[in-house]
């Protein structure tokens, strides 16, 4: 079972490295449905001595939300905006990547110093989820389009999600609902957000969203 | 006689539990209602009857000291009890004044039903939220509660749908969404530093249990931990460099809804990070380690609003850059601790007071000459006696005149700097004040007695909109003074919880 987490957890950097290098927006969706499978498998994987019904209950909502419905919403409000790609980012592509691997460099130091995880060997989980975590505050900042810092802020979500399971484990059922429940509104409230956005202005370019200042 | 003290706790503890579905009943009721009348009033309704629940909470919880439900998941304490005060003043205000507002917008035709059914809505889960948040001993739970708020006001900056407020809600949103998402790690890191310590896993999360193990804890992850919570919740409370997404959200939003950011959303934040406070503290070895870094970031506030507040030219803006000033005052109150903790404690009760009156006049002066540019709204006083001299009087309490209780609170935490003998936090903190001062009495003169840039017909007021005003402003008069007996004694309570050394740290993790 290690060395599957172990491929995963790799999986799961490629699809970070990919991110920042893709520039068509329905890509990047597919990419982040797919972290988001991987992680509710990873969850079930992570607790594979213990298995419960609560365990395959909470991976199977966010395997639902994070696989099927915010690609759903996400793909919805790419059709609706008309744009395909993002063509000129505030940090281009190949720096982007080279960033990345910076990011990945030290995602490996930190994690390597936290006293995390002790007794287990699994030495890319924390890395992982740092460099994730890290990913998505890039593309955030990154990129212009308001739909890409969505997606940023979904990657975030998915590297504290990790984080979350490496290093804490049990998380109560309730607390891990309210917490999917809250970022499936965060979703919805930017989907609805862009969707406004688009209609009054005609774009979804975060940086020309300008008048207030001061 | 234990029977009897059985039958005692489950009565308060239902008042929780009141208190946090009332008004998320009303708020869904309101997004069926018929008419646009109808849901305001519900709102009305469904507000004060969780404000009276909410009453007996936090009399019941001054009374005992703790209250526990839900098995330990629910818990009220001094500091819980105290904000929950403080919110539910600040509430129940605006939900007045939001009545009053939108009754307004609605005669002239300017609110359709759409937006009514979606404000009253929104607004009283905002409010259930932000209870939830205050009676959480879970601390996944009091996240939840906090990134909730987030997302259910964030439809209350733009109920008006222009391009400035999608602005202003697309940046709160993606900012404090953020934000919230590093004081969630922050979470997971507290709990992280909890393995091992003998605590129940499925109980890890709960504050009373970290509390009562802050000695065990792995120090390194609980700095880490703080770190990413303070930067986490510290976005939400707007202390700067985090608070890009203040200014425009306060300024686009509907008056209420300003008054209940700044009055009571920002503190909550702010609340949050109090919790976590004794915990970093009494695991990193009471060095000052925790404090220090708060007090930091209260005096950067301080420091960045300072100089913000004195080119403002709108009145909702200027009125934000002053809720970040203040926010940064009760950030560095509590970190420089012992009797700072008291009066920053004091500091949030008096900031809320001040900071509904300015906004509720500053709304109602705008709505009348329908910009809220200082310079539209100069001489306001002629236009509207009441709200003119409420603004001007709101903004001198806010800067720290006497003899308003702000003067008090914002004094003690000058003589708690200088008790710590730091002289360079007391001369920026003297400073930040001296500019503020300066800066917003010049805007708040020409605001209530400059030319007026048009001549307007005055505007009367009814009795209510006389109440809102009077009522906060006198209990700041009054509070300036003199404290009343029960609050001085719920403020130490909640003090200690915030800066109790370890030796006297509760032993019981469970009622």
């Amino acid at each position: 079972m290690h060395d599957w987490i172990e491929l995963g957890m790799i999986a799961l950097v490629l699809a970070d490295v990919s991110l920042l290098g893709l520039s068509l927006l329905s890509t990047c969706i597919r990419v982040v449905a797919f972290q988001g499978i991987l992680l509710g498998l990873f969850a079930v994987a992570a607790q594979f001595r213990a298995l419960s019904p609560r365990l395959f209950a909470i991976a199977a909502v966010s395997v639902v939300l994070k696989g099927l419905i915010y690609p759903w919403l996400l793909r919805r409000a790419v059709k609706e905006a008309g744009v395909q790609r993002e063509i000129e980012p505030f940090i281009g592509y190949i720096p982007s990547i080279l960033a990345g691997i910076a990011m990945l460099g030290v995602s490996i130091w930190i994690g390597g110093r936290l006293p995390l995880m002790k007794g287990q060997d699994l030495p890319l989980v924390v890395p992982a989820a740092l460099m994730t975590m890290m990913t998505g505050l890039f593309l955030i900042v990154a990129r212009k389009k308001a739909l890409n810092q969505c997606l940023g802020y979904l990657v975030f979500e998915n590297g504290i999600y990790a984080f979350g399971v490496a290093a804490v484990g049990e998380i109560p059922a309730l607390v891990e609902l309210g917490i999917l429940l809250d970022a499936f509104v965060a979703v919805l409230v930017m989907g609805v957000a862009m969707y406004h956005i688009n209609r009054e202005f005609d774009h979804l370019d975060a940086d020309r969203l300008s008048s207030l200042k001061g | 006689m234990r029977g009897i003290i059985e039958i005692k706790m489950t009565y308060s503890t239902s008042f929780i539990w009141l208190l946090l579905i009332v008004p998320a009943a009303a708020g869904l009721a309101c997004l069926v209602l018929p008419s646009p009348k109808a849901a305001l009033r519900t709102m009305l309704v469904g507000i004060l009857a969780a404000a009276a629940a909410g009453c007996a909470v936090v009399a019941t919880a001054a009374r005992d000291g703790r209250l526990f439900a839900a098995s330990g998941w629910l818990f009220v304490d001094g500091l819980s009890a105290f904000h929950l005060a403080v919110m539910l003043i600040v509430v129940s205000l605006s939900t007045g004044y939001a009545w009053i507002y939108f009754g307004e917008e609605l005669r002239s035709g300017r609110l359709a039903l759409k937006q009514a059914r979606q404000f009253s809505g929104l607004w009283c889960g905002t409010m259930s939220a932000m209870s939830l948040v205050l009676v959480s001993n879970n601390l996944g739970i009091m996240w939840v509660g906090i990134e909730a708020t987030t997302l259910l006001t964030a439809f209350l900056i733009c109920v008006h749908v222009t391009r400035e407020s999608l602005e202003a809600m697309w940046k709160y949103i993606l900012i404090c969404s953020v934000g919230v998402a590093f004081a969630f790690m922050g979470t997971l890191l507290a709990a992280a530093s909890a393995q091992g310590v003998g605590i129940e896993p499925s109980e890890i999360l709960l504050w009373t249990n970290l509390r009562s193990h802050a000695l065990s804890l792995n120090p390194m992850l609980v700095k880490a931990s703080f770190i990413f919570l303070l930067v986490g919740y510290g976005t939400k409370a707007g202390l700067a460099p985090m608070h890009n997404w203040l200014p425009d959200a306060h300024s686009q939003a509907p008056a209420p809804v300003s008054a209940l950011f700044s009055g009571f959303m920002l503190s909550a934040a702010l609340y949050c990070v109090m919790r976590f406070v004794p915990i970093a503290e009494a695991a990193t070895g009471d060095a000052g380690w925790a404090l220090n870094l708060l007090a930091g970031f209260g005096l950067l506030s301080i420091g960045v609003a300072a100089s913000f507040i004195l080119f403002q030219k709108n009145v909702k803006r200027f009125l934000a850059y002053s809720s970040m000033e203040h926010l940064g005052i009760i950030a560095l109150g509590i970190g420089l601790g012992g009797f700072g903790t008291f009066a920053a404690l004091f500091h949030t009760l008096n900031h809320s007071l001040g900071k509904t009156v300015s906004f509720f006049s500053a709304g109602r002066l705008g709505q009348m000459s329908g910009s809220h540019e200082m310079a539209r709204l100069s001489g306001s006083v002629k236009r509207s006696p009441l709200w003119g001299l409420g603004l001007f009087s709101g903004i001198l309490a806010l800067i720290g005149a006497a003899p308003f209780a702000l003067f008090m609170s914002e004094f003690q935490v000058l003589k708690a700097a200088m008790d710590r003998g730091s002289v360079w936090m007391t001369v920026l903190y003297l400073t930040g004040l001296a500019v503020v001062f300066i800066g917003a009495l010049g805007h708040a003169i020409s605001l209530a007695w400059g030319k007026p840039e048009t001549e307007l017909d005055p505007v009367k007021a009814n009795g209510l909109e006389r109440l809102l005003v009077l009522v906060p402003l006198c209990a700041l008069l009054l509070l300036g003074l003199w404290m009343p007996g029960s609050l001085h004694a719920l403020l130490n309570d909640a003090a200690e919880i915030v800066g109790s050394a370890v030796t006297k740290a509760p032993d019981a993790g469970r009622p």
